[in-house]
Order: structure tokens, then sequence, then C-alpha cells
């Protein structure tokens, strides 16, 4: 059966996204993909679907979208007061649309992105291996970029009729205040003892400037930079650079794929998701943890996947 | 956490780059030549490495990035030797492009001339007698970074980054040359344009240079640079 919706108001920021793009980073591509990978699997899970299908990703404010047919939808991350009709709808629960409903998600309350699953098969086209939209490069999911008013989605649905819900316990507390566990960066040492230990006992304020590139962070005091120069290396998603202006910033999901700056640490694995919910103007401080322990919680963190999300 | 690894007669310290990542920078620091990293990393891309998914080389360091969590450096490193070794590989041969550059559409030619003590017409022959080297590609789709820039013209780059430089632009970073295919924001100095676009997310590979390939750049009138666009748009 053919499904589809319509955009009334595409939010603030709203793209396709998924489990992002691998093989293109040679070229400069960056991986891309859902920047809270926790919500994203909870709403496709909940939606019938396979956990790395392509999902709505909402930042801020999200937007309102008609339903020209019956879906099964499903909505988790940020709290945005999602309504279906002008009455409260469900998160963390499978939710059954009716031809004509309209899905209304407005401004954020906790978190920063909120994700909405639609069950079955997005009729769009796979760039590189992936559906992400990376809209820097304008390719990938709708068009290359955000979502407008008067777009259409359209799907093939199959005959999933579930109802689902999540395990409290995999339900994530959105702070104003949020500590993430890193590990060493390759140029960590660059720092001295006393350097390192104000990179992490300070705590950072996030910049508005921030996006799916890079969460700026802005510390009570300037860090100090080696004036060692760095050749340009290999970064990745969750890398904390720390450029000339002594203000570290924790690499997105669409952020460059080499850089200059000195990589004094790299949030764990683990802890991806969350960096994905970083809001304006809340607080992050860094706690190091080292590698063998960074591996342990992303191990456990797949155990749970495996045994809730089955 | 350093340990050595041992690939295409070289020596490389291997570190982690986080849980499913490695950094192999090469021992030999500055001194690495540009092709000891191009071979390195068409070896490392056609050896069969447990779970690889990506390769991100830059001008002294290869990354290797994982779908999995990796074992100790030790392991891992043996695993690499291992799938390495004994395999005699062909590169293939570098392409030789040709790059039209419009030299009047530059947009830094002052504080590229006040860092050089040098006419721009001057400039402009050190640039175009140039041998270029494709050395990496990156921070950004489609960035080509060319070594073998003249050191006459070498010159830092801006203090305060354009927040919007346009596709095509030929800047000077430095000692680098190098290319943006997207418009975006960079502290590259400007001093040229070219109507080529080497990078469309439509094609495989989306980016139509590869590392390794010789590049020289030829001048062209501003009414040569509109024909070529309009060409470049018209096959599209």
């Amino acid at each position: 059966m053919i499904g589809s919706l319509t955009v009334n108001d595409g939010g603030l920021f709203t793209t396709i996204q998924d489990g992002g793009r691998s093989g293109y980073r040679k070229y400069g591509i960056p991986v891309s993909g859902a920047m809270d990978t926790h919500s994203w699997k909870l709403a496709n899970w909940l939606a019938g679907n396979p956990l790395d299908t392509p999902i709505l990703e909402m930042t801020l404010k999200g937007g309102v979208y008609e339903f020209n047919s019956q879906a099964v939808i499903a909505i988790a991350g940020a709290e945005m007061k999602p309504e279906i009709n002008g009455e409260k709808a469900p998160m963390y629960k499978t939710i059954q649309v009716q031809h004509g409903d309209k899905l209304q998600l407005g401004y954020c309350r906790k978190g920063c992105r909120s994700y909405l699953a639609i069950q079955g098969k997005w009729e769009i086209d796979k760039m590189m291996g992936s559906y992400s939209t990376y809209t820097p490069g304008v390719f990938g999911g709708l068009k290359g970029r955000v979502f407008k008013k008067g777009d259409r989605l359209q799907w093939q649905s199959a005959k999933f009729k579930g109802d689902r819900e999540i395990d409290r316990k995999l339900i994530p507390h959105f702070a104003s205040s949020n500590t993430l566990r890193v590990i060493k960066g390759p140029e960590f040492d660059w720092m001295n003892p006393q350097e390192q230990k104000q990179f992490l006992g300070m705590t950072y304020m996030v910049s508005a400037e921030s996006n799916r590139m890079g969460i700026r962070l802005k510390g009570e005091e300037k860090l100090e930079v080696s004036s060692r120069q760095m050749s340009s290396s290999a970064t990745l998603p969750g890398v904390v650079q720390l450029p000339q202006s002594g203000h570290p910033v924790i690499l997105g999901k669409d952020g460059q794929t080499v850089g200059g700056y000195p990589r004094i640490a790299k949030v764990v694995e683990a802890d991806m998701w969350r960096v994905g919910q970083l809001p304006p103007s809340s607080y992050v401080g860094f706690k190091l943890i080292d590698i063998e322990e960074a591996k342990a919680l992303k191990e456990y963190q797949q155990a749970l996947y495996r045994e809730n999300l089955k | 956490m350093l340990k050595l690894l041992h690939l295409n007669n070289a020596k490389w310290e291997c570190s982690f780059l986080g849980e499913q990542a490695l950094l192999l920078t090469s021992a030999v620091g500055d001194d690495t030549a540009i092709e000891v990293i191009h071979s390195s990393t068409y070896m490392l891309n056609h050896a069969n490495i447990f779970g690889m998914v990506d390769i991100i080389p830059a001008y002294q360091s290869i990354a290797l990035v994982y779908d999995r969590l990796l074992e100790s450096l030790d392991q891992e490193i043996s695993r690499i030797e291992s799938q390495i070794s004994d395999k005699s590989i062909t590169m293939p041969d570098p392409a030789k492009h040709r790059l039209p550059v419009c030299y009047e559409m530059g947009l830094d030619w002052k504080a590229v001339e006040d860092h050089t003590g040098l006419p721009k017409d001057a400039i402009i022959k050190y640039h175009l007698n140039g041998n270029y080297i494709i050395a990496m590609m990156g921070f950004i789709p489609g960035f080509i970074y060319l070594s073998g820039l003249d050191k006459k013209i070498h010159c830092p780059r801006r203090e305060n980054p354009r927040i919007e430089i346009p596709a095509g632009a030929v800047g000077i970073g430095g000692s680098q040359a190098g290319m943006y295919s997207l418009k975006s924001p960079g502290g590259w100095q400007i001093i040229g344009q070219t109507p080529h676009s080497f990078f469309n997310p439509r094609e495989i590979p989306p980016v139509k240079v590869k590392a390794g390939d010789r590049c020289v750049f030829e001048r062209i009138t501003e009414a040569e640079f509109r024909k070529i666009r309009e060409g470049v748009n018209h096959d599209r």
C-alpha cells in the first residue's frame, strides 16, 4: 500500500537521516546520519521498521505534517509536545494515524532533536549507500535539503499492526547539564597536566552556532593551545578539537573528514547519541575514562538493544 | 599508547582514534613522501581487513575506520600485517589533468601580493609553472589539496575566514594549493576560479580526480570561464 504525507510546516531544521554513509571519507564526504542514534533506533522499532531505516530528524522545532493515508508512526527523542489534530500524542509508543490526520510538533522543551519514524519503505533515492541528508553538499534525503512547506514524502507500507511501547529503562532523560565521557585524543598530551586538568574540570556552554557539523562550546576561560603546528589529519564524529580560539568543538555527524586542530579527546561511542541532544545554552562537562571502559559501555549498550528491540 | 606497524617498507606509529578507528602516523613525520601515503592507502584499501569500512589518508597519517569495536593494538596490527604481507600491488598510473583557471576572479589578490611582495602577474606565472600532485581530499566533499606550490608564492591563510567561498575557487593556504568543489566557508587566499566541478554525488566515484594524480593550471579569460561553466551546467 502506498502512503504519503505533506509538509505543512517543516519546522526549523528537519532532514532525513539513517545510519550514515561509509567508504567515501577519502573524498572528503562525511558520515552524516542521525545525530541521536538511540532515539532513531527506538522510533524505528516502535514503528515496526528495521532499526536502520531512514527517519525524520527534527531540530529544536518539529513542524506540521499532514497524512494523506493511514500510517504507523512513532516519535522518540527530544520532547516537542507532539499533537495529532490538536490532541496530545504519545512518545515512545506505536501510533496509528488516519487519512487526514495532522501531526504537529512544537518547540523542544528538553533535548534538541526529535525523531519521527514512519513504517514502510520510503520512496527516496539512496546516495552513496545512504539516505542521509548532507545539507552543505546539497545531497541525500529529500533533494539534499531541509523540509519545506509543500514537500511530500511517499512510502510503500507493509502490514505491521503491532502496538509497541519502550521499556522505561530505555527512555532517555534530557537535562540542561550533561557530562559526556571521553577518551584521550591523539593530541591529548599536547596539553600539559595543568591544562589537561583545566580541560576536564571546566563546565562549557553549548553555543547557538552549533549544528550537525559541530557542537561549539564556550568555557568559563579559554584553554591554552599548543603552538605546535599540526598537519591536517583524520577526524571523526565525537572528536573534540581545540582550535586557536581556545574553545573546544565536538564534531558532529556532518563534521569535516580531516582537520588541522589538535584532537584533544573523543566522546565515547556509547555517549555519541547524547551529543545529538545538546541544546544551545545547555551545559557540558567531560569525564575521562579509558578505552577498555569505553568499549565495555558500548557492548552493554549493544546488548540492551539486542534484548529490548527484538 | 603507541605501537609500531610495518607497512609498505615504512614504519608507522599506530594508536587508537576512538574505539572503532586506528590512526597510523608515519614514523618519519614531515619527511614522509606523499607517494608513500598514497601507495599505503591503496594497499590497505585492497587488503581484506576485518571490519574496516573507511579509510582517511592525510599528509602524514592514514586513519582506518571500523564497524566494530577494536581489540588490542597488538591484535589489530598483526591482523593488518598478515593481510598485507606477500601482496605485491601495482598502483594505477596517475592521471594528468589540465585545469583552466580565471585569475581575474581571484578575491584575495591584495593580500597575496602584500605577503609575497610580488606583483599579480609574477604570482600567476609561478602558479602556472607548478607541477602539482593531488595530495589529499577533505575536509569537505571534493576539496582538493595540491602539493607542489612554488615557495615564492606561499601565503598564510586569512585571519578571518570568509563566510562563503564560491565553488571552483582556487586558492593558496600556506604551502599548499587547493580547490573548493563546494560553496563553503573557508580561510584560503583565493587567487582565481575554475569553471570545472570535481564533485558529483550522483556519480561513483563522486570525485573525478584521485589522490596521486598530476595537475597543471591553464589561464583562461572570464569569457572563456562563462562559456565552460555554461557547458558544464548544460551537461547536468
